[in-house]
C-alpha cells in the first residue's frame, strides 16, 4: 500500500474515530486502526468489537493495499504536522512509513489479517431518520441511561420506530426519560424495536453534530440484524452490537392519576435546586420539595455542613406536601430542556413525580420524564 | 463536658441472664446455674449466678471447663427472646428517668441524669427510686453506679454490685481510682494489663506518676488516653461520645459452632439460612436496613476468616441478606476444609435518604418485608421455631447470646 492523503483531510477523519478506539484493550489490534486504500480512497476503520466505525476520506492512491496502525500514536502525531500532503507506505514486518515534509516516521503496525471483519452494512433494508430528530432524542434520554452493568438491558435506550413517529425511551431504574416525535413518516409496517447501547448513543450524537454542522446531509440510514444495529452518515457507517434482553415494561409505571401539579419557570428552578443542592447530603443528593399554597420551597439540611431554602413563587392551589427527590436528577432534566416552563405533577410522597416542559413551547416533541422521590 | 457538672448513670442488671431465668423458674435461686448450653456441649458459658462464679465460673469460658469447675451447677440453654424483652422492659424504665439513655449492652446501659435533680431529686434519691422502679417493673435488681463520667460510672457500678448504689461525689474521682487494679479501666485487657504490670504500673494511681510522653510512647494516643481515665475523665474513644449521641446498635450478628466439625454443604447452607433469618428478624425489630453483610468462617483448626459484601440496596430481607451470605461462602470457603464456626453479621445501617424504585425492585423488598414481619408476629406468638425458611429448616439450632457483645467495652475481666 501506497498513498499520499492531506493532513486536513486525514486529521478530520481520524479525530471522527477516536472515540471508537479501545483504550484499555487487552487485545492490541484493536489499539490499530485499519488503513484500506483502493480506488481513489482512504478507508479508515476503528472498533472496540461492540462498536466500530468506518469512515473514508479522497487519497491518492499509488499502490493499492492495506496496514493497521496504532491509532492513538498516529492520532497525536499527525495532529504535529504540519498542512499539506502525507504520504504513507506499508514497509516490512508491517512497518508503516508516514512521511511530510521534511518529518519522516516510521510506525510498528500489526498483520492486516488480525483486524476482525466487521459486517457489512445492509443497504436495501436501510431506513431513513432525520438527523435533527435522532440527536434531539438522544439528548433528551442519554442521561438517564443506567450505568451499572448488572442492569444489562438498562444500559441502553429503547428506539421505537412507528410509521408516524420515532420514540425513545430510557430509564436506570430511578428514573425514566420518554420522548415522542409525533411528526415522523417512516417506511416501517408496525413497530421496530431495538435496543441501543448508550455508547452507541453517544458516538451517533457527536457524528451527527459534526454532520450537522458541516454538511447538508440531513438523514440518517438505519439498518439491523440480527446482531447488530447499522447507522450511515454520509460516507460515515457506525456498527453497534445490538443489547439483547427484555426492556422493562415502561409504559406501566408511567403515571396517570397524579392530581396535584405546579408550573415553574425552567431556570428559576434549576436555578433554586443549584444552591439548595450545595448542602444536600453528598452520598444521595437528597433535596425536600415543600409544595404550599401559591408557594413552592425546595430545602436542604445537613449536620454537618448546614441548611438551605430557596422558595419560588408558583399558583399552585392543592393539598400541602412534602417530597424528596435526588437533586441531580432533577437539574439533568432542566439542562436538557434549557428554558421555557415546566410542568411537575406529583400523586403523594411515595408516587413517581413526572416533569414535562409546557405543551405550548415543545409540540413536535412530546416530552416526559419520571422520577421516583426518595424516602427522607 | 464544656459546661457544669455532669452526672452519669451506668446501670448493670444484675446476674441477669440468669434472673431472667429465676423469673420463670424461683426454684433456681440461690443455686449455681449457668446459662448458654448443656455441661458435655461446645461452645460457651453466657453467663453465671453468682454461687456459680463463686467456683470460678465465668462469662466466655469453655461449658466443659465450667462443668469440672462447677459440676453440681445446673446447666440451661437459655432463652434470648425472654432476654430481649426483659432488656426492653429494663430500657423502658430508664427512659422513664431521663431521655439521653444509652443501651451499651443487653444488660447495661448509660443514663445521662445532668439536669434531672428538679424532677427525680439528688442522684441518690433518684438512683433509690430506680432500684425501685427496676424491681417493680421488671422483678430483676441492677446495680447503679454514678458519676461525673461515663467511666466513673461503670466503674461505680461494678464496684456496687450486687444490688448496690455508689455515687463517688465530683472531686473524689482519683483518690477513688488510685487504690484500684489497673485493669479496672474499661479497655484495659489481658495484655495492656501485663504491659502496664511489667512498667510497673499496677493501680490506677501509678499511672499518674508516669511521664504521659512515656504512656504515649508505649501505648500511643490511647496512653494519653489512659493518664486522662486515671483522674476519672472520659478521655478516648468511645467513651468521649455524649450519652445517647449514638447509642443505636452499630452491628447485628449471630453465630453458631457446630456440635461436631462439618463439611456437608446442605448443612453449612441451611445453618447460613437461618443464621440469616435471625440477623433479619433483629433487623427488622430495630428497623435497620443494612448495606454491609458479613460472613465469618472458622475452620477446625480455629483459623478464620471474615469476608464482607456491600449490597446495592441496604435490606432486612432474609433472603436477600442470605443471597449475599450464600455467595461469600462459596467464593471463600476452601472446598472440603471442615468448619467449625459459622457467623453472619450486619451492619453500615442506612441512615441517608433513600431512592425509591421505579421498576418495582422496592415492591418486591417492600412484599418481603410485609411476609417476614407477619412471621416475626407468629414467632412472637409461638415461639422462635414456628416458621422458617425452607433452606433454614435443616439447621435450626438454639440462638445464643452474650451479655457483652465484643464491640462495646464490657465488664471489665479479671
Amino acid at each position: 500500500m501506497e498513498i499520499s492523503v492531506s493532513k486536513q483531510d486525514l486529521l478530520k477523519e481520524l479525530t471522527a474515530t477516536q472515540g471508537v478506539v479501545e483504550r484499555k484493550t487487552t487485545i492490541p489490534i484493536l489499539s490499530n486502526f485499519l488503513f484500506e486504500a483502493a480506488g481513489d480512497k482512504l478507508s479508515i476503520t476503528a472498533t472496540d468489537l461492540d462498536l466500530s466505525l468506518r469512515t473514508n476520506c479522497p487519497a491518492k492512491i499509488k499502490k493499492e493495499g492495506s496496514c493497521t496502525i496504532p491509532a492513538r500514536k498516529l492520532y497525536d502525531y499527525v495532529k504535529l504536522l504540519g498542512d499539506g500532503e502525507i504520504s504513507i507506505k506499508l514497509l516490512e514486518n508491517h512497518w508503516v512509513q508516514i512521511r511530510s515534509g521534511r518529518s519522516n516516521t516510521k510506525m510498528v503496525g500489526m498483520a492486516r489479517a488480525n483486524f476482525p471483519a466487521l459486517p457489512l452494512f445492509p443497504a436495501e433494508s436501510a431506513i431513513k431518520l432525520p438527523a435533527q430528530v435522532i440527536r434531539n432524542l438522544i439528548a433528551k434520554t442519554i442521561f438517564s441511561i443506567s450505568s451499572e452493568e448488572s442492569r444489562y438491558t438498562l444500559n441502553g435506550a429503547l428506539l421505537v420506530l412507528k410509521p408516524e413517529s420515532i420514540t425513545m425511551v430510557a430509564t436506570d431504574g430511578h428514573r425514566l426519560a420518554h420522548v415522542e416525535h409525533v411528526n415522523s413518516k417512516l417506511p416501517v409496517s408496525g413497530e421496530m424495536k431495538v435496543l441501543v447501547p448508550k455508547k452507541a448513543m453517544s458516538e451517533l450524537s457527536s457524528l451527527l453534530s459534526s454532520l450537522l454542522n458541516s454538511s447538508d446531509v440531513q438523514v440518517v440510514e438505519f439498518a439491523k440484524d440480527e446482531s447488530t444495529l447499522f447507522f450511515r452518515l454520509g460516507s460515515r457507517i457506525l456498527t453497534s452490537r445490538q443489547l439483547t434482553g427484555q426492556f422493562p415494561n415502561y409504559e406501566a409505571v408511567l403515571p396517570r392519576d397524579n392530581n396535584k401539579s405546579v408550573t415553574i419557570h425552567c431556570d428559576e428552578f434549576s436555578g433554586a435546586i443549584q444552591r439548595v443542592a450545595q448542602f444536600a447530603d453528598e452520598r444521595s443528593n437528597a433535596i425536600r420539595m415543600r409544595l404550599e399554597k401559591d408557594e413552592l420551597k425546595v430545602s436542604t439540611s445537613n449536620t454537618e455542613i448546614g441548611e438551605s431554602e430557596d422558595s419560588i413563587e408558583t399558583s399552585y392551589n392543592g393539598d400541602p406536601m412534602v417530597i424528596g427527590f435526588n437533586s441531580q436528577y432533577l437539574l439533568e432534566f432542566l439542562k436538557v430542556v434549557g428554558t421555557g416552563d415546566v410542568r411537575f405533577e406529583f400523586k403523594d410522597a411515595q408516587s413517581a413525580g413526572q416533569l414535562r416542559p409546557d405543551e405550548a413551547t415543545d409540540s413536535e416533541y412530546k416530552y416526559r420524564y419520571i422520577v421516583m422521590p426518595m424516602r427522607i | 463536658m464544656s459546661s457544669g457538672q455532669r452526672i452519669i448513670f451506668h446501670v448493670d442488671m444484675d446476674a441477669f441472664f440468669v434472673s431472667v431465668e429465676e423469673l420463670s423458674n424461683p426454684s433456681l435461686k440461690g443455686k449455681a446455674v449457668v446459662v448458654g448450653g448443656q455441661r458435655d456441649e461446645r461452645g460457651v458459658v453466657s453467663a453465671a449466678s453468682y454461687e456459680a462464679r463463686k467456683f470460678g465460673v465465668h462469662s466466655a469460658m469453655p461449658l466443659r471447663t465450667a462443668a469440672k469447675l462447677c459440676p453440681h451447677a445446673i446447666f440451661l440453654d437459655g432463652h434470648p427472646d425472654l432476654y430481649r424483652e426483659s432488656s426492653q422492659k429494663a430500657r423502658a424504665v430508664l427512659q422513664n428517668f431521663s431521655p439521653a439513655v444509652e443501651m451499651a449492652s443487653i444488660d447495661e446501659a448509660y443514663v445521662d441524669m445532668t439536669g434531672t435533680e428538679k424532677l427525680h431529686g439528688p442522684p441518690l434519691k433518684s438512683a433509690h427510686k430506680l432500684h425501685q422502679q427496676m424491681k417493680e417493673k421488671t422483678g430483676l435488681n441492677c446495680s447503679v453506679g454514678i458519676g461525673s463520667s461515663r467511666l466513673m460510672a461503670k466503674i461505680c457500678s461494678d464496684q456496687a454490685k450486687p444490688n448496690g448504689v455508689l455515687y463517688i461525689v465530683p472531686g473524689m474521682e482519683q483518690s477513688f481510682l488510685a487504690p484500684l487494679d489497673v485493669g479496672r479501666i474499661p479497655g484495659v485487657g489481658k495484655v495492656t494489663k501485663a504491659q502496664l504490670n511489667q512498667m510497673g504500673i499496677l493501680r490506677i494511681g501509678d499511672l499518674l506518676r508516669v511521664e504521659p510522653s512515656v504512656l504515649e510512647d508505649n501505648f500511643g494516643k490511647w496512653g494519653v488516653a489512659l493518664a486522662g481515665k486515671a483522674r476519672g475523665e472520659d478521655a478516648g474513644g468511645w467513651f468521649e461520645d455524649e450519652v445517647g449521641a449514638d447509642w443505636q446498635a452499630k452491628s447485628i450478628s449471630h453465630e453458631h459452632t457446630f456440635a461436631q466439625d462439618t463439611r456437608d454443604v446442605e448443612k453449612i447452607e441451611s445453618t447460613l439460612a437461618h443464621l440469616s433469618e435471625m440477623v433479619g428478624r433483629r433487623l427488622r425489630e430495630s428497623n435497620f436496613s443494612a448495606r454491609t453483610l458479613q460472613l465469618k468462617l472458622r475452620y477446625s483448626d480455629f483459623s478464620t476468616m471474615t469476608r464482607a459484601h456491600s449490597v446495592p440496596r441496604p435490606t432486612q430481607v432474609d433472603t436477600e441478606i442470605f443471597a449475599a451470605i450464600s455467595k461469600l461462602f462459596h467464593d471463600n470457603w476452601e472446598r472440603g476444609r471442615a468448619v467449625r464456626l459459622l457467623g453472619v453479621h450486619a451492619s453500615n445501617f442506612q441512615d441517608a435518604p433513600e431512592q425509591m424504585d421505579l421498576l418495582g425492585v422496592d415492591e418486591k423488598q417492600r412484599k418481603w418485608t410485609q411476609a417476614l414481619s407477619a412471621t416475626d408476629r407468629l414467632r412472637d406468638k409461638y415461639g422462635e421455631s414456628a416458621v422458617f425458611l425452607a433452606k433454614g429448616m435443616a439447621g435450626t439450632f438454639r440462638e445464643r447470646v452474650h451479655e457483652n457483645p465484643a464491640e462495646k467495652p464490657g465488664k471489665p475481666k479479671q
